[in-house]
């Protein structure tokens, strides 16, 4: 259902033969893949490479695989160096030699594109400064040009981070220097975003526009240029998706999971359910702008869709604390509804999907509810019935989910009080109530106390969580 | 013998009938949604029992290792009364729901205009909501009844391999078989349809398309009869897998149309004292909640 074409890298199956990769990946339902040119696969200095390269594009075309062609393989060039020689060096002649053979096998192979970075900056004895690098640079790429142009073949310069050129907005630069060529646009890898772009993946996406000729898919921690699978990171992978839809992209976006090569089945499945997950629920959030009667039954879809795991297994296993992943989907879904809703009938639309909800869609709303508009009386007042009739059930996900953000800061300090308490009959960590330390007051600390001393009469255990409440307020 | 029991109204059923029934061999089984012995007469009441279909029976039923699912719909007898109609307005909101693996029971009871009404526009619901439908067929005028069904449901323009026609006998089996819609048969202690006429009619026709229900409710019924087909067949000269074609494979195929049955097994079926809404089925002890 998804607009977008996803596939996957070869480099994250270095350990499989190529036909065996191709066959992993289609079978995983990938429509494409991201063919990085090495040694084992594909080798374009090899003898055969023209009749190999025949073969290749009828297997890809057999599984239905769309292609693109990257040349970022490390020791492909210099078995002592990695990444050497690039455009930069001094003598780039086997660089450019390669990149013009990837422009041909891009042709054989019917490619989208050939993908390609800056390489570093020369340090040591071949040290340069920047504006030798820039003028190696442009050099370099007018070259393989000509040969793109030659043959109409697209490339794409790729940022990479530590690289000459690791920031989109010098991509762009360098083209706009070159005189805006028609056949040369961006690699843009989302992972490299969390990880050196000044912005995040989706604005980088915006930004890039017309140019994005390629996709790299990926999670990543801000400043660590380590590839992760998608969760492992924070990238905002379901905004990322949503924006890549919204500007219209049309190409691939491939997961670039190099370092993964040893699980790569699983990763490889793994990351597919990932994608099929974020991209339904962008596409969700889209129809709940256009359409907001869509959310009746986009809700209730979205555990089936999106899954239903405690976001925080390991220090909390059911989700009371942290919510679960359908909850935080479902949130989505609402911040997106209070986008395009009046106050009067977002409050009457959020009431009713809570009213005909089921338990983990009821869940849902009352997580989301700090999200939505506050200001608005009538979102309030709503809420605070959502509340309310959250607080009388025994079931320990809504009363966990009740005692949220909206609840510290709208609800009324008798209902609070009654509210925490209950966490404490039914089970509920406080560490589910927001903002425990500054609601807690002496009357929540004597209805404590009084409970702590009716357990201890009639010889029963006391949870520990009561004594925090006594700590919450210094005593 | 693994069933898949894929029309019994559990809401009337008791849960000595719940452990009969795995001790029977029962894993999975789809509840309809039906009129009760006491007609509604509002909305709400409606809500209120789909809200158990989706929450508080599939919990219960957990609780005995068996798979609960339901089915979604303004039943034909209720379709009548103007009071309840409306329900079909909000309908939408629970076909999308986890475990709701078609629109039913819906069809005729006395053939009403008000009935036809219903019917198509709750056929044209599956169509959108892309679920399966389960047509019940009326107990009176029976013949003249399945062939209206058929007609109207030829006319919806759903696909028949997506439409169970229900309640049959060795006169309606001939029409529905002809059409391509999956043949329902709900098997009583003593009425409308019995184990021995039912392996007579898998004789005539063939196990393919071939789904055999319960249809326990409130009246007199028998939960285990799904079983006691699956006996009657075995001693009547069919296979094991034949058996297991019609009491599991079959309805697994006809309901997994919806791509929402759930069938992996329950872990423990043993009691567990979980609660749903803080509520316990099975009594007795439990951990001390503190409450």
């Amino acid at each position: 259902m998804s607009t977008l074409r996803l596939g996957y890298g070869t480099n994250g199956f270095a350990n499989h033969r190529l036909d065996d990769a191709l066959g992993v990946i289609a079978d995983l339902g990938y429509q494409g893949v991201a063919l990085t040119l090495d040694h084992a696969h594909l080798d374009p200095f090899g003898p055969d490479v023209a009749e190999r390269t025949r073969l290749l594009a009828a297997r890809l075309d057999r599984l239905g695989l769309a292609v693109v062609v990257e040349t970022g393989a490390r020791y492909l060039l210099d078995p002592w160096h990695k990444h050497q020689p690039t455009l930069l060096s001094t003598d780039p002649g086997p660089r450019l030699d390669f990149l013009s053979r990837a422009v041909r096998i891009a042709v054989d192979l019917g490619a989208e594109c050939v993908s390609f970075w800056s390489g570093v900056r020369p340090s040591g004895p071949d040290a340069v400064d920047d504006e030798t690098a820039w003028r190696r640079l442009c050099g370099g790429v007018g070259t393989v040009l000509e040969e793109a142009d030659a043959r109409d073949v697209r490339l794409a310069l790729e940022p990479e981070p530590g690289h000459f050129v690791q920031h989109l907005a010098q991509a762009l630069d360098l083209r706009a220097e070159l005189g805006a060529p028609a056949r040369l646009g961006v690699t843009l890898d989302v992972g490299h975003c969390v990880a050196v772009e000044p912005k995040n993946a989706a604005e980088c996406v915006r930004e890039a526009g017309d140019l994005l000729f390629n996709v790299q898919l990926d999670d990543m921690l801000p400043g660590v240029h380590e590839h992760l699978e998608f969760g492992a990171g924070e990238l905002d992978l379901t905004g990322t998706l949503a924006a890549l839809m919204e500007v219209g992209y049309r190409g691939l976006a491939a997961v670039e999971l190099p370092r993964h090569s040893h699980a790569a089945p699983e990763v490889a499945r793994r990351s597919a359910a990932a994608l099929g997950a974020a991209s339904w629920l962008a596409e969700a959030e889209n129809r709940v702008r256009a359409d907001p009667a869509s959310a009746r039954s986009l809700f209730p879809a979205v555990g089936r869709k999106v899954g239903r795991a405690a976001l925080r297994p390991d220090t909390d296993p059911h989700g009371l604390v942290h919510g679960t992943v359908d909850d935080r989907a479902r949130g989505r879904l609402l911040a997106a509804l209070s986008e395009v809703l009046p106050a009067a009938e977002l409050a009457k639309e959020v009431a009713d999907l809570y009213r005909y909800g089921d338990g983990a869609e009821r869940r849902g709303v009352l997580r989301a509810l700090h999200r939505l508009p506050a200001g608005a009386h009538e979102v309030r007042e709503a809420g605070l019935l959502l509340v309310e009739d959250a607080l009388r059930a025994n079931d320990t996900g809504l009363v966990a989910a009740a005692l949220g953000p909206f609840a510290a800061e709208h609800l009324d300090a008798h209902a609070w009080r009654h509210g925490v308490l209950k966490c404490l009959f039914v089970g509920v960590p406080v560490a589910a109530v927001a903002a425990l330390h500054e609601r807690t007051d002496a009357e929540l600390v004597r209805m404590v106390g009084d409970y702590v001393a009716e357990r201890k009469a009639a010889g029963r255990d006391v949870p520990a969580d009561a004594y925090l409440i006594g700590e919450e307020a210094g005593q | 013998m693994r069933i898949f029991d894929p029309h019994i109204h559990m809401t009337s059923r008791t849960t000595l009938d719940y452990e009969a029934m795995y001790a029977a061999g029962v894993r999975a089984l789809v509840e309809p949604a039906f009129w009760l012995g006491q007609p509604r007469t509002s909305v709400g009441s409606f809500v209120d029992y789909f809200d158990g279909l989706i929450g508080w029976e599939r919990f219960r039923a957990a609780q005995f290792g068996i798979r609960h699912h339901c089915t979604i719909a303004l039943n034909p007898k209720e379709a009548n009364d103007p009071r309840c109609t409306e329900v079909l307005d909000i309908m939408p909101r629970y076909l999308a729901k986890d475990g709701v693996v078609a629109v039913g029971e819906v069809g005729y009871d006395s053939m009403t205009e008000a009935e036809e009404k219903a019917f198509e526009r709750q056929l044209a619901m599956a169509v959108e909501h892309d679920l399966p439908v389960l047509v019940h067929t009326p107990h009176r005028d029976k013949l003249a009844g399945t062939r209206r069904t058929l007609d109207v449901v030829r006319d919806s323009g759903i696909a028949p391999e997506r439409v169970v026609v229900d309640h049959l006998n060795e006169l309606t089996v001939g029409p529905v078989a002809d059409s391509g819609c999956w043949m329902g048969f709900s098997i009583y202690p003593d009425t409308k349809m019995d184990e021995h006429r039912m392996v007579a009619i898998l004789k005539e026709h063939g196990t393919a398309r071939m789904l055999v229900n319960s249809a326990a409710d409130w009246g007199r019924s028998d939960p285990l009869k799904t079983l006691r087909t699956g006996e009657a067949m075995l001693a009547g000269g069919f296979t094991e897998s034949d058996v297991d074609t019609v009491l599991w494979e079959n309805p697994v195929a006809f309901y997994g149309q919806s791509g929402k049955l759930i069938l992996d097994p329950i872990e423990d079926a043993a009691p567990t004292g979980e609660t749903f809404e803080g509520n316990s089925v099975l009594r007795g002890p439990r951990p001390d909640s503190g409450a």
